[in-house]
């Protein structure tokens, strides 16, 4: 089968930037200009493939929990109260990136940035006590080094922080072209993406929270 | 087949390009957020229940484990459905295609190292 880029006669099937883009009735602003809505259908890709790396984490997770060499297991060094905390924090945001949203698609921009900074500031929260909790774990002795278990786990638990982080970063960036630009197709698509990531990131959280922390519990 | 995203139309809002009803687009406009409201306090509905379960013991512990895993399942068919707006698209939501093959991926990577490993520990 051959590609039909660059060897049909006939036009490119998509339209490029450069036409202008045209606002359908009843539909979002980010989904009315076409390229910004293939830009969408493209960030569902970049979440799968994120998804992937999670399943592997997850899987030398789960195959590594036994062994703990002569450092403590998932029992005896989690704590729930904490993690709860976090899944609280994570939980919460996600709702406040959804609230976000909504007031974007009613064209609210001063409240759409409210409950962003909102979000970002539940995100730090959540970041502040993993990142408490890990230095805790060291303190005790139970660092990345210590055990094929520890070292799973930081790797798990550390790559979904590291997304948190970036995902603070990337909104910090996206409020500040909004603020600058306005709400349009473009900055409404990347208040979108994020809003996208964002939840995507509780799920893994989820799961994170159920197969490490309530499975030390249930083991 | 041709790519071209078409502009949904409502009045052949039954149809697609795609063929398939489940992947037609839909969008939700909401007078008040009540799906995300809903959507917040099942989702702290399905995280209590699980700690809850946990702590009691209510059952052996791989029952237990599969019944957890099970709420966290629902909790993300939760944040896909309320929150991450699954179901929209400018044209057929394709998204959904890949996101399905990706969990089954996902869930046959992390289900057969598990698999595959417990021979090794099982003759140590």
């Amino acid at each position: 089968m051959s590609l039909p880029l660059g060897t049909s006669e006939e036009p490119l099937p998509i339209r490029f930037a450069d036409e202008p883009a045209h606002h359908l009735a009843g539909v979002p602003l980010e989904f009315a200009d076409e390229e910004q809505s293939l830009k969408i259908t493209g960030f569902w890709m970049v979440l799968v493939t994120d998804l992937l790396i999670f399943a592997s984490l997850f899987a030398s997770y789960a195959v590594y929990r036994p062994m703990v060499a002569a450092g403590p297991s998932g029992a005896q060094l989690f704590g729930l109260g904490s993690a709860i905390a976090e899944t609280l924090f994570l939980l919460t945001s996600s709702f406040t990136v959804g609230i976000a949203v909504w007031y974007m698609r009613r064209g609210n921009q001063r409240a759409m940035i409210g409950w962003i900074v909102l979000t970002l500031l539940l995100g730090a929260g959540f970041l502040g006590l993993e990142l408490h909790e890990f230095a805790v774990d060291i303190a005790r002795g139970a660092s990345w080094q210590t055990s094929a278990f520890l070292s799973s786990f930081f790797l798990l638990v550390s790559t979904h922080g590291a997304h948190v982080l970036f995902g603070i970063l990337w909104a910090v960036g996206i409020v500040v072209q909004v603020l600058r630009r306005g709400l349009n197709a473009v900055t409404a698509r990347k208040v979108y993406t994020f809003s996208l990531y964002w939840h995507f990131l509780d799920i893994i959280w989820v799961f994170i929270f159920t197969v490490v922390y309530l499975g030390a519990k249930i083991a | 087949m041709r790519a071209e995203l078409q502009t949904p139309d409502p009045s052949r809002s039954t149809e697609t390009e795609a063929g398939f009803e489940f992947l037609n687009p839909h969008f939700a406009p909401e007078r008040f957020p009540w799906p995300q409201v809903w959507g917040y306090g099942g989702s702290l509905l399905l995280t209590g229940a699980a700690v809850y379960l946990v702590l009691l013991h209510v059952l052996p512990a791989a029952g237990l484990g599969a019944l957890v895993l099970a709420l966290a399942g629902g909790q993300a068919l939760l944040q896909l459905g309320v929150f991450m707006h699954i179901r929209e698209s400018r044209g057929p939501a394709w998204q959904i295609l890949p996101l399905g093959l990706s969990f089954v991926i996902a869930f046959a990577l992390v289900g057969m190292s598990i698999w595959i490993m417990t021979f090794k520990w099982g003759a140590s």
